[in-house]
């Protein structure tokens, strides 16, 4: 401690202070300038207009156009088909995802390397594509369809729901699933195994291992994955356009249309902030509960 | 041999159980993978070569017409998304660099938690949304540039520079910060210490990055379908046109060249280098 205060005086540790400061300073505006160049026009200029356009009537200030968006007779119950949607589809391909990465982590099967492995990469995949795969295989004319009815000698294909709700969530489960698996599958990793064993050599069973000590200790990681895929459920647009065009109106469908078909921006834009409301909130909540594990919000 | 199978009876009921149940059900599990992930892209490829499938298990014969059929505009699309997705991945890849450095250790304090907060959000923001803002602030005066290109390589840059940004403060780690400072401790100039000794031991980063940006920017639809100009639509907006429509064998085919270029280019992250133990 006294060596320190004495050296404080000398003037090759007041020019190190000076050059510290300084590239602080440095580091400050370059900070700003990123700010202002790279993140304004692209992130908060955009979102900025948004808002003000939606807020902006004929007459100034006005809440014209939230009326005009949800006043509308084909998006008046919107709101409640994109959250039952968005439950539906989160919880079981948040449940799958849990299933499968337990399944890949305790009982690992020839070939479970190369699965994770690839669901790595299905995260790289786009979601119309999904949706779109599906339609060969559990459409009226798909394969599974077409089996099922030589299998029963039935009249008519049997399958035929694809093109609406059903078809979503199981197009939603299908592609999220994988992405409740990583943070799964990383909260495992960190496991204390000794735990388990010593659970299991005092005489629990499979069950009670895994709800009493292994969900406990890995729920961090687990909440993250289902809030991140509820985020990036309700944010899905590809699968709603491919599946659910015709009579299911969500709102990023009901908010794409009256843009790019009505041409009615100011419209469009209420619907967009109301929506942008949903899903900042959603992601507020998983920056928080992800910085709490100490995990990255990589994706 | 013979020892083997005689012993096997001398196990107990409850054991042979168990050990069938266990192999049912790991069956089972792979099984299940199996059908849920990777059947889907078996069957875009399967369909790309049918001649024919629609009411029938399996494709009614196969053949290359989907493909030799590929027109012009078909073409013109991949041109324009193998650009797009280039100038994204390129562009996304320095900008989360610079952002990376520019953050590193001040990303929780002060205005560096505002830029790290801001340059994250459009991983929240629904896509349909984010093209939508971008199209309402650039398509009148002041800048309007809803008619060129510009407008799609804007709105998936903010798209993509998370996921870059990510992938370059997720290899920034504390040895790198030891050798930069050893680096400038021994008199090199920053930029010296950026071009010798911090890109070098960022490769693995960069190359991930720019395979991450190009292959998100080739599958991105709903921002895109927002804003696009005429004349750029991208192979995903083709593809999710053609399925629409009905046409979903040369839907397919396209969409198969369009996995194969992203495949490709996520290769690239499989095949990073070894990553070298710093002493």
């Amino acid at each position: 401690m006294s060596s320190l205060s004495a050296s404080e005086g000398i003037p090759d540790d007041a020019a190190y202070v000076a050059a510290r400061r300084r590239r602080e300073r440095r580091a400050q505006w370059q900070m700003w300038v990123i700010l202002v160049v790279v993140l304004g026009p692209l992130v908060i200029y955009p979102l900025i207009q948004l808002i003000v356009l939606s807020f902006t009537g004929a007459h100034g200030v006005s809440l014209h156009a939230y009326t005009a968006f949800f006043r509308n007779p084909e998006t008046s119950g919107v709101i409640g088909t994109t959250l039952g949607i968005l439950f539906a589809s989160a919880t079981m391909a948040s449940l799958l995802g849990v299933l499968i990465a337990s399944m890949l982590f305790f009982k690992p099967f020839p070939g479970a390397k190369l699965v994770t492995r690839f669901l790595e990469l299905f995260v790289a995949f786009p979601s119309f594509l999904v949706a779109f795969t599906l339609i060969f295989l559990y459409g009226s004319q798909g394969s599974v369809s077409i089996g099922l009815q030589r299998l029963f000698n039935l009249q008519a294909p049997p399958l035929d729901f694809l093109f609406g709700i059903g078809g979503v969530i199981l197009a939603e489960v299908v592609f999220y699933a994988p992405f409740v698996v990583r943070p799964t599958l990383a909260s495992f990793a960190t496991l204390d195994m000794r735990l388990i064993e010593a659970a299991k050599s005092l005489g629990a069973n499979g069950l009670m291992v895994a709800f009493r000590v292994i969900l406990p200790l890995a729920w961090p990681g687990i909440a993250a994955g289902t809030i991140l895929c509820f985020l990036l459920t309700l944010n899905e647009f590809g699968i709603l356009l491919v599946l659910g065009s015709a009579h299911l109106i969500t709102l990023p469908t009901a908010i794409y249309s009256s843009a790019t078909v009505d041409l009615d921006l100011p419209t469009a834009a209420a619907g967009a902030v109301v929506m942008l409301a949903m899903s900042l909130s959603l992601y507020a909540l998983y920056r928080r509960v992800n910085r709490r594990t100490g995990g990255r919000d990589g994706n | 041999m013979a020892t083997e199978f005689t012993w096997v009876p001398k196990a107990s009921k409850p054991a042979v159980l168990k050990r069938i149940g266990g192999w049912a059900f790991t069956a089972f599990a792979a099984l299940l993978c199996f059908w849920l992930f990777v059947l889907p892209v078996i069957v875009v490829a399967l369909s790309s070569v049918a001649s024919h499938w629609s009411g029938t298990i399996f494709p009614a014969g196969f053949s290359m017409r989907w493909f030799e059929r590929l027109g012009s505009s078909d073409f013109d699309a991949l041109t324009t998304s193998l650009e797009v997705g280039l100038g994204v991945a390129f562009l996304g890849t320095v900008l989360g660099l610079w952002l990376a450095l520019a953050l590193e250790g001040r990303d929780r304090r002060g205005v560096g938690a505002w830029v790290d907060t801001i340059a994250m959000m459009p991983n929240g923001v629904p896509s349909v949304v984010l093209g939508l803002s971008v199209l309402i602030a650039y398509h009148k005066k002041p800048l309007d540039i809803s008619g060129s290109a510009a407008i799609v390589v804007l709105v998936q840059l903010a798209l993509v520079l998370p996921f870059c940004y990510r992938c370059a403060a997720a290899a920034l780690r504390p040895e790198l910060t030891i050798l930069r400072e050893a680096a400038a401790s021994l008199g090199a100039p920053p930029s010296m210490v950026l071009a010798r000794v911090v890109l070098p031991q960022l490769v693995p980063a960069i190359r991930a990055s720019l395979a991450l940006g190009f292959a998100l920017s080739l599958g991105e639809l709903g921002a895109t379908l927002t804003v696009y100009p005429p004349g750029f639509a991208t192979v995903p907006i083709v593809v999710v046109g053609q399925v629409n429509r009905g046409y979903y064998l040369p839907a397919s085919a396209l969409s198969l060249i369009l996995l194969a270029v992203s495949l490709a280019a996520l290769l690239l992250i499989a095949a990073r280098v070894p990553r070298r133990r710093i002493a």
